[in-house]
């Protein structure tokens, strides 16, 4: 029977060509172009940890004066103090836990062979692998001996071992960062992620870093961090020492914890911190302030999706709306204008119900064929959203899921459209046609 | 002559295709205002004066990994090799780099930081008395920098004690417009304006102050320094090819990166906004298309309907012109009513994007001019089939019967 409905309909869409290309043609636009938004809007708004990403948190704390004004919705900075990551970095509680900052080195071998290049480096605690899911291709992450000690290790990305060593197992051989020589402890695979979730600093979509580098080397190495460096009152910093001991901040802090416990053992961890410090007089606020953000929270807060982002996707939603009223007036004249035709099958004994199904079986054609083609101008959007951003590169694509939705929201919206002609049409008395004919 | 009456009557009778038009229309006239507004803002953005000759200078970035390397000193060479280019007009060490989206911003104030008066924020450029030069732009009330004036240091020891600063900053710092000569504070060094110029954007054309700008006569090489050039026009290009190995060849314990001409790194820094504005742009066209086209297979529809009425009106002398007339005002009835519904509905989406995605506040003029738009387009749309429609021949009607 169903493929019978399917007959009937292609017979149909036959007969009246023009109307039939005109409706596909409009679900076809609006499913394009609906897609398009809805599709990098998918990509930026994706969970990037998502087993996960309820249990680690960034920390906020806030220790300015009161009356400070920040660019966050609630007035709190983004980033820490050195002293302050460090505290809770050393600190024995959370199990894991790690400060985190860029930094941009020169990379060579010390030789005239390779030539030198920049590498965008992340400098962390060695929690930060297990607890950000890097998965290692030889060797692993640096001890916490050696991270207590600030021995001058690394852990290189596959891409830098490909460009260094031919992608051999490099664990324990010499590269260069500026004038430092490290030793290469681990090799990480390839990280793909395409929203650098753990620091929204400079551009959300950004690579991840290709080398990692222990958080205690900061001190000794003087390393200089590459991203956002803000302050809230005069401070005289004429030297490193100075600087690490400012109120300037320059880092991320992130924790995992695992249960609601764990959780507010560590609330009253921070609390109890941040009254002790207040008590130093570094900052004069009556009510500590600090936050616990988890990772889609952390989006959100930072609005890794933008404004713009948003509006596309309504006016998007909008434009697709026209597209099916569109579609709704003209199948309205198609059916009725089929009402003798109707006529006679009611006679011969088709029910409602099968007259009701036969239409909306031919609607979803219509809107399979138009997302199959909407799915086509779609690609074609992305095409141009990728040539004109480079940030948005590897966000303007369909994924497997948008792929399906694409035909399963052409196939609703027609069915839609088509509810209300279908049931017009299946409402036809047979005796007025047979009469005339 | 119109005849509002019986076109009316008529519609009453198939209500929902009526009804499906009107919505559509609608709907189009709420997108189409609210995306050109949109995009007119954008335009307006993206155009906008920054001061710079931007298309005779680029930049780049030195990252210097010599331990023993003299940074001053080789910094002071590696300029003049810049200069000597031949096409170059003039070079020199920035802190930052325009319009770049990467820079350092301050508060200046009237009073020293000790006493904590209330500052003004300002990005600030750190370069030495080339550095209007190097921009392409011109001092328009004082002087410029002298050239010992200008502190080369790499600690902050010693501090400049004078500053140039844009039009727009001088205003908010001395509203009564008599900031030259006067002192304001850097932290707790003074800096006496002796200098300001009409126009120069900051790093970040989206900050709420993109012209609160500073020029400081300070120069401090680092091992990441940022270095801008300005050449002739037509040989820049040319010049930026070679920069890489010129840079190399002066000194080799150093990378060179972020090597852009300054349209570029503009146009890099704002993409988000092209891209808003090509998307909106496309889809307003499309969308009046498919209303175009909607309108148009819809009065093709109804025609084909009532061929046999069109004969018959034909045959009791009914001229052509009142066939076309016919479609021309069933088409504008329903126009004038969606094109009403739709502006009430377009204020109101200009005032949910207003308070929840911080686009401007939509201007009425746009309403308007989408309404009126939109029903020419929808007439439009009606003239062809309907002119097919008075085509119909009288003999039409008597055949079939």
């Amino acid at each position: 029977m169903f493929l019978h409905y399917i007959d009937l309909s292609w017979r149909s869409m036959k007969r009246t060509p023009l109307v039939s290309m005109l409706m596909i043609l409009a679900i076809a636009v609006g499913i394009g172009v609906t897609m398009t938004s809805l599709s990098v809007y998918h990509m930026m708004s994706m969970d990037p940890i998502p087993h996960k990403s309820d249990k680690l948190f960034s920390v906020q704390l806030n220790t300015t004066d009161d009356g400070n004004n920040w660019w966050t919705e609630d007035d709190v900075p983004l980033q820490l103090t050195y002293k302050d990551a460090m505290a809770l970095h050393n600190a024995d509680t959370p199990e894991s836990k790690t400060a985190s900052v860029r930094a941009l080195f020169t990379v060579h071998m010390n030789n005239q062979e390779v030539k030198p290049f920049l590498a965008s480096t992340r400098i962390i605690g060695h929690d930060f692998f297990t607890m950000f899911e890097l998965a290692f291709l030889y060797g692993g992450a640096w001890t916490s001996e050696q991270e207590a000690a600030a021995t001058p290790v690394v852990v290189i990305d596959e891409e830098t071992n490909d460009r260094l060593f031919g992608g051999e197992n490099s664990v324990g051989k010499q590269i260069y960062l500026d004038d430092t020589a490290f030793r290469i402890v681990g090799v990480t695979k390839q990280w793909r992620i395409h929203t650098k979730y753990y620091d929204l600093n400079n551009g959300a979509f950004n690579s991840p870093e290709s080398i990692f580098m222990p958080i205690t080397l900061i001190a000794p190495l003087e390393i200089q961090n590459m991203g956002n460096t803000n302050g809230w009152k005069y401070e005289e910093i004429n030297t490193f020492q100075e600087r690490l001991q400012s109120e300037l901040f320059w880092l991320q802090f992130w924790v995992e914890l695992n249960t609601a416990e764990e959780l507010q053992n560590y609330r009253d961890y921070i609390q109890a911190y941040l009254v002790e410090q207040g008590t130093k007089s570094r900052f004069e606020r009556k009510i500590p302030q600090f936050n616990l953000k988890d990772v889609n929270e952390w989006m959100q807060y930072n609005k890794v999706v933008s404004a713009d982002n948003k509006v596309l996707v309504g006016l998007s939603f909008l434009f697709l709306a026209v597209c099916l009223a569109n579609i709704l007036g003209l199948l309205l004249g198609k059916f009725l204008r089929r009402a003798p035709e109707v006529g006679v099958r009611r006679a011969l004994g088709a029910s409602k119900r099968q007259i009701f199904i036969q239409h909306l079986v031919e609607v979803s054609m219509l809107g399979l064929l138009g997302g199959v083609i909407g799915i086509g101008i779609a690609q074609l959007g992305l095409w141009g959203v990728r040539f004109t951003s480079n940030e948005y590169a590897s966000l303007a694509t369909m994924d497997i899921k948008m792929l399906l939705a694409a035909p399963a929201i052409a196939i609703s919206a027609c069915i839609l459209a088509g509810i209300y002609p279908a049931w017009l049409v299946c409402r036809t008395q047979p005796a007025i046609y047979l009469k005339t004919q | 002559m119109l005849e509002i009456k019986p076109v009316f009557n008529a519609l009453l009778r198939s209500k929902a295709g009526a009804v499906m038009l009107l919505i559509q229309i609608a709907l189009t006239t709420a997108i189409v205002s609210n995306a050109a507004f949109i995009i007119n803002d954008r335009i307006d953005y993206l155009s906008q004066e920054t001061g710079y000759p931007e298309d005779e200078i680029f930049s780049f970035t030195v990252k210097s990994f010599d331990p023993n390397l003299d940074l001053s000193q080789k910094f002071e060479e590696t300029e003049t090799m810049l200069r000597n280019i031949p096409g170059v007009e003039n070079a020199g060490l920035f802190n930052a780099s325009p319009l770049s989206g990467s820079g350092s911003a301050t508060g200046l104030s009237l009073a020293p930081a000790s006493e904590r008066g209330p500052d003004v924020r300002a990005a600030y450029y750190q370069a030495d008395e080339n550095a209007l030069n190097i921009l392409g732009i011109s001092v328009s009330q004082g002087r410029n920098f002298r050239a010992d004036e200008v502190i080369v240091s790499q600690t902050r020891g010693v501090f400049p004690l004078v500053v140039i600063v844009t039009r727009t900053l001088a205003k908010e710092l001395f509203p009564k417009g008599d900031a030259l000569g006067q002192t304001v504070y850097f932290g707790s060094d003074p800096l006496k304006i002796v200098g300001i110029v009409e126009l120069m954007k900051g790093p970040w054309l989206q900050d709420s102050k993109p012209d609160n700008v500073a020029i400081i006569p300070f120069v401090s090489a680092s091992t990441f320094q940022h270095i801008i050039v300005r050449t002739q026009t037509k040989q820049r290009a040319a010049i930026m090819r070679q920069i890489e190995d010129l840079m190399l060849e002066d000194h080799s314990k150093r990378v060179i990166i972020g090597l852009n001409a300054m349209d570029v790194k503009k146009a890099e820094y704002n993409a988000s906004d092209t891209l808003m504005l090509r998307m909106l742009m496309v889809l307003i066209i499309v969308l009046l298309l498919v209303t175009a086209l909607g309108i148009f297979g819809l009065t093709v529809f109804n025609i084909n309907k009532r061929t046999k009425q069109i004969g018959t009106r034909r045959a009791l002398g009914a001229r052509k012109s009142a066939i076309i007339n016919y479609f021309l005002v069933e088409n504008a009835m329903i126009c004038s009513v969606g094109v009403t519904i739709g502006s009430i509905g377009a204020f109101f989406l200009g005032r949910v994007l207003l308070q929840h995605y911080s686009i401007p506040a939509l201007d009425n003029m746009y309403i308007l001019s989408t309404a009126l738009f939109v029903i020419a387009i929808s007439l439009l749309s009606v003239l062809m089939p309907a002119n097919k429609a008075a085509n119909i021949s009288p003999s039409i009607a008597t055949r079939s019967i």
